[in-house]
C-alpha cells in the first residue's frame, strides 16, 4: 500500500490527506493488509451471507401515515418563521 | 450520595458522559430507574454525535427504538455516554469530547468503544447503560471496568436510531454492575420493529437455559499472566460448582480479526459517506465551490485520525482488483468461523475465554500502540461479533487492583443461558468497586 495507492484511495474516499497524514496512513496500512494475508489461507465457505443470521426482506404495505412529533422537529430546525422552515437563500 | 451527585462525579471525574442532564430536580420525581445511551444512539433532548466532531450540533427528533423502550418501561434518560468516534477503537481514547478515565484507576483507560457506559455503569449504583457493539464495544469496557455486559444475537434488539458502524455487524447491549438487571432489561429493549428489517428475523426471546459445560479454545490463552491467573481460578470456580470444562480446537478464530476488520471497514466506509456536510451537523457554508471539494474539506477537517485510517482501509478493501482478495474472503470466513461455533455448541452450553488479553493499559502506553497491534487486542472479542452470536463480558478477578473478565458465547437466540450463567456467577463472585464509589 504505497503512498500513490493510498492517495488514490483518500480521493474516492473524499479525503485531503497532508504529506504527513499520507506517510503515515500508508505505512500502517501496508502493516495491517501484510498481517491481514493470512485470509489467503482460509479454505472456501459455503455461501457468502451478508448478514451472520439469515435475514428476509419483508415488505411493508406503502401507506402514508404521520411521522413522530412534527413539533419536535420543526423546533430544532435553526431557521423557522411563523411555524414554518426557512430554507438558505439560493446564492 | 444522591444519583445526581454520583452522575456529576462519574462526568467530572471519569468523562463518563459526552452530555448529561444538568438538573438535579428531575430527581426529585420518582422514577423507576435512571440510563444512559451511548452517544451513537438517538434520543429526543441530547445531541447524538458518536464521539464525532462531525456531528456537532446534530440534535435528533426521535428516540432509538431501545431508548423508546426504555423510556416507556419508566426509565429516566439521564446521559449520552462518552465513546470512541463511531466506535472506531478499543480504549475510547478517539472520542472528539474528552476520553473516559478508568474507575479504578485514572491514568488507564475504560476500554472501548463504550468506554463511557462502562464507566458509568460501574460508579453510579443502580445504573443502566445501554452501550453498542461491533467488534467487542460492550465486552472490553465491561472487562475494564469490572461490569457485567450483554451483546445479544445480532438482530435481537432493533436498531432503529442507531448510527452506523458496521451494518452487518452493529448490536445494542446492556452494561450493569447487577447481573440481575440482564433479566430485567434484555427483554425490555428485544422484540421485532419493522423500522430494522433485521429486527423481524428473531424468534421469540426464551430467557430460560443455562450452562453446564463450556469450551475453552486452546489458542485463547495468549494472554497476560495475571488475565491467565484470574481465568484459571475462575474456571475451577466454575469446575467445583459442576461445570464441565473442557479445552477444544478452534482453528478458524485466527481469521477472525482480519475478516472482522475487512468488513467493519468497508461497511463503515458507506456508511461514512453521508457525513458530506449538507446533511447532518457540521456544515460547510461554502456553497461557491464543486460538490466534490465541498464534501473533501468537510470530512478531512472533522473526522479523526482512525476514522480517516477506517474508511482508507475499507474503501480500498472494497475497490476493484482487491475485492476478492479482501472483502469476498472475509465474508467467507465469516461462515467458516459460524459453523465452527455452531460444531462447538453441538457438544458445549458456551464456549469461554477471557475477555481482553491484558489488563486495561495505561494511556501512555496506549499511545505508543501501532494501530494493527490494538486491532489485534481484539482477538477474543471479535470472534462472536463477526458471528453475530450472543456473549457476555463477566467480572472474573482482580489484579494490582483492576477487574479482569471472562466472556461466555452461546448459540443464536440463546441469551437466555448467558443471563442464567451471570446469575449464578455473580452468587458466586464477590464485586469489587473502585474505592471511590459505593
Amino acid at each position: 500500500m504505497d503512498e500513490s495507492t493510498v492517495a488514490r484511495v483518500a480521493k474516492v474516499s473524499r479525503l485531503d490527506l497532508t504529506e504527513d497524514e499520507l506517510r503515515r496512513y500508508s505505512a500502517d496500512l501496508q502493516e495491517i493488509l501484510e498481517a491481514f494475508a493470512v485470509l489467503d489461507e482460509a479454505p472456501g465457505a459455503d455461501g457468502l451471507g451478508l448478514d451472520p443470521v439469515p435475514v428476509e426482506d419483508q415488505l411493508r404495505d406503502d401507506v402514508p401515515r404521520p411521522w413522530g412529533d412534527a413539533s419536535v422537529l420543526r423546533d430544532l430546525m435553526r431557521a423557522q418563521d411563523d411555524g414554518r422552515v426557512r430554507g438558505p437563500r439560493v446564492q | 450520595m444522591s444519583a445526581f451527585q454520583d452522575i456529576e462525579r462519574a462526568d467530572s471525574g471519569h468523562a463518563a458522559f459526552a452530555e448529561r442532564v444538568r438538573d438535579p430536580i428531575a430527581f426529585d420525581e420518582p422514577h423507576g430507574f435512571h440510563f444512559s445511551a451511548k452517544d451513537n444512539l438517538c434520543a429526543i433532548g441530547f445531541q447524538a454525535r458518536a464521539g464525532s466532531r462531525i456531528l456537532e450540533g446534530y440534535r435528533p427528533p426521535f428516540d432509538a427504538a431501545p431508548v423508546e423502550r426504555l423510556r416507556r418501561a419508566g426509565g429516566l434518560l439521564v446521559g449520552k455516554t462518552n465513546m470512541d468516534e463511531f466506535g472506531f477503537g478499543s480504549f475510547s481514547t478517539t472520542s472528539a469530547f474528552g476520553v473516559p478515565r478508568n474507575p479504578f484507576d485514572r491514568e488507564r483507560c475504560c476500554g472501548g468503544s463504550s468506554g463511557g457506559a462502562a464507566a458509568a455503569a460501574c460508579l453510579i449504583p443502580g445504573h443502566l447503560a445501554l452501550g453498542v457493539s461491533t467488534g467487542g464495544s460492550i465486552s472490553c469496557p465491561a472487562a475494564f471496568c469490572g461490569v457485567y455486559g450483554l451483546t445479544p444475537t445480532y438482530g435481537r434488539v432493533s436498531r432503529y436510531g442507531l448510527i452506523d458502524y458496521g451494518t452487518s455487524l452493529d448490536k445494542v447491549g446492556i452494561l450493569s454492575r447487577e447481573a440481575g438487571d440482564l433479566r430485567t432489561y434484555l427483554p425490555v429493549i428485544s422484540g421485532p420493529d419493522e423500522r430494522d428489517p433485521t429486527s423481524l428475523a428473531q424468534p421469540e426471546l426464551d430467557m430460560s437455559g443455562s450452562v453446564s459445560s463450556v469450551a475453552v479454545p486452546r489458542g485463547a490463552l495468549s494472554v497476560s499472566d495475571d488475565v491467565k491467573r484470574a481465568f484459571a481460578s475462575a474456571l475451577e470456580s466454575l469446575r467445583s460448582s459442576g461445570v464441565e470444562v473442557a479445552e477444544v480446537d478452534m482453528p478458524s478464530l485466527r481469521f477472525a480479526v482480519p475478516a472482522y476488520y475487512v468488513l467493519a471497514t468497508s461497511e463503515a466506509s458507506t456508511n461514512l459517506a453521508r457525513y458530506c456536510g449538507m446533511r447532518f451537523g457540521v456544515m460547510n457554508d461554502r456553497f461557491d465551490q464543486s460538490f466534490n471539494t465541498f464534501f473533501s474539506q468537510v470530512r478531512s477537517s472533522q473526522f479523526g485520525d482512525e476514522a480517516k485510517r477506517r474508511v482508507l482501509l475499507g474503501t480500498f478493501s472494497r475497490m476493484v482488483g482487491f475485492r476478492d482478495k479482501y472483502y469476498m474472503k472475509a465474508l467467507q470466513a465469516r461462515q467458516l468461523i459460524i459453523r465452527e461455533y455452531e460444531s462447538v455448541f453441538q457438544d458445549f452450553d458456551a464456549v469461554l475465554t477471557p475477555t481482553m488479553p491484558f489488563l486495561p493499559p495505561r494511556f501512555d502506553e496506549i499511545s505508543k500502540m501501532r494501530p494493527l497491534e490494538s486491532y489485534q487486542a481484539d482477538f477474543l472479542t471479535v470472534p462472536p461479533n463477526l458471528s453475530g452470536l450472543p456473549h457476555l463480558s463477566m467480572p472474573c478477578g482482580y489484579s494490582g487492583g483492576l477487574p479482569i473478565g471472562m466472556q461466555a458465547v452461546a448459540p443464536h437466540w440463546r441469551e437466555g443461558r448467558l443471563v442464567s450463567m451471570a446469575e449464578a456467577w455473580s452468587s458466586r463472585f464477590q464485586l469489587k468497586l473502585p474505592e471511590a464509589s459505593s
